[in-house]
């Protein structure tokens, strides 16, 4: 309930609110941040690694916000955003990496960083296209999240869980209104960036492993396959979160595969 | 002059007893361990230990002084349960993540304590710091047995006994599960130590 059915119809109402100043992508950011009040573990007196993630994921798409106001995202902006939020998942798990030895440590932060990079420059260019931008919301969110459960945490996995279910929100009403609704930067650097940190807190403080969480990269490709031309706006809706959930079906199956031989 | 002497040697040790250091102890990890009991679902207790720790105390009963350190390391929770099955990660897999002690991060946690209260030459009450996932908050460890004798076999001088002390995990920040999984957490204490 928590982690989906309120993050849904709170990314359904946010998108619909929002409609007429074309800021429907908050919805994304507005179904998190209710999973995040409701499961109430959040907290700046002590920021763990997992409070700084809510922190940047809620940074986000007000950076988004400023994106989509004041310029027109460029695929040279995905990859400087791209370098930042890799900056900022750094931050984020800087007291894990800290701990590790020096060569793991580097390792592990330099895996951390590049699925950020990646995640969020490949994600940016689609921020105006609702269907396959939304699509890719439901496949990382949903992804890290289910990922994160069998990977030993149900906390980052209820916060994956509800990104995917708000971006499903905002695809409903883009199933119902068409191409009108807005994604926008505010969106797609709410999924990009809060997945891809979720799915790298499912590996350094759960157990989802490393191959797990580098599929999730391929939604943003995935998202991108040819949808059928002059269809209903629901078809295709349909049709990219089948495509965005392959990649997120791969993320489970190794982290299934992962537990079974896990001590 | 035999009362003289008497006097004498008694003037002479008693500085020496005034000055007496407390003796310093360190924690056995074979026969000290921290257990720990939760609600679950308020039907049942499930029950826990960690596997690894380590201490020291020091101790006059003389003086009526003593101090505690004790490092518990949170990633060997074990509360028996090994074999996960069909299930994708076992209890203690997941007491280990983020949603509990949040071991990658917080490997350890650490109790140090602020004052002792003796009853008679014994302990009873420890008041002291916990430190659990970054926060430190007082939590008071009640002395139920308390015993000093040597080693029988060894012949080391050792203190040792049981404690026990209640807290509430979501003072630390641990908030996950409340309250299908306890807020109250009860712990016992066994513990033995050699003087060093």
């Amino acid at each position: 309930m928590q982690s989906a059915v309120v993050p849904l119809l709170v990314g359904l109402a946010v998108a619909a609110v929002l409609l007429p100043i074309r800021l429907s992508g908050l919805a994304a950011v507005a179904g998190f941040l209710a999973a995040v009040v409701l499961i109430g573990n959040f907290s700046f007196a002590t920021l763990t690694a997992t409070r700084k993630l809510v922190v940047v994921a809620v940074a986000a798409p007000l950076l988004g916000v400023i994106l989509d106001t004041a310029f027109k995202p460029t695929r040279l902006a995905g990859v400087v955003l791209g370098v930042l939020f890799g900056a900022a998942a750094l931050w984020v798990f800087w007291s894990v990496l800290a701990q590790q030895p020096f060569a793991h440590g580097l390792r592990l932060g330099a895996g951390v960083a590049a699925l950020v990079l990646w995640t969020v420059a490949s994600t940016l260019p689609l921020h105006a296209d609702p269907v396959r931008a939304g699509a890719a919301g439901v496949g990382l969110g949903v992804g890290a999240g289910i990922g994160a459960v069998l990977g030993a945490s149900a906390l980052i996995g209820q916060y994956g869980i509800a990104v995917g279910a708000a971006s499903g929100g905002f695809l409903l009403l883009v199933m119902t209104l068409g191409r009108r609704v807005r994604a926008g930067a505010s969106l797609v650097l709410s999924v990009s960036a809060g997945a891809a940190l979720l799915a790298c807190a499912a590996v350094l403080l759960a157990q989802l492993p490393w191959t797990a969480a580098a599929v999730l990269g391929l939604v943003p490709l995935a998202v991108r396959l040819p949808l059928p031309a002059r269809m209903h706006a629901g078809i295709e809706t349909v049709i990219a979160v089948f495509y965005a959930l392959a990649p997120a079906a791969a993320c489970w199956a190794l982290a299934w595969a992962a537990s079974r031989t896990a001590a | 002059m035999r009362n003289s002497v008497l006097l004498g040697a008694v003037l002479a040790a008693a500085p020496l007893a005034a000055t007496a250091a407390p003796e310093t102890y360190v924690v056995d990890p074979i026969h000290s361990f921290a257990y720990f009991s939760i609600d679950h679902l308020g039907v049942s207790n499930v029950r826990g230990r960690f596997n690894k720790s380590s201490g020291t105390f020091t101790y006059d009963g003389a003086a009526k002084t003593g101090s505690v350190e004790m490092v518990i390391d949170t990633a060997s929770v074990d509360t028996g349960d090994h074999d996960k099955g069909s299930r994708p990660r076992s209890r203690d897999e997941h007491l280990r993540s983020a949603d509990f002690f949040n071991v990658a991060e917080f490997p350890q946690m650490a109790y140090k304590s602020t004052s002792v209260k003796f009853n008679g030459d014994a302990p009873a009450e420890v008041e002291g710091q916990l430190t659990l996932l970054g926060v430190s908050k007082p939590v008071t460890l009640k002395i139920e047995r308390w015993v000093c004798k040597d080693h029988p076999m060894r012949k080391k001088p050792m203190c040792g006994g049981d404690a026990s002390a209640t807290l509430k995990r979501t003072d630390f920040g641990m908030k996950y599960g409340v309250p299908g999984i306890g807020d109250e957490v009860r712990l016992s204490i066994n513990f033995e130590a050699y003087k060093q």
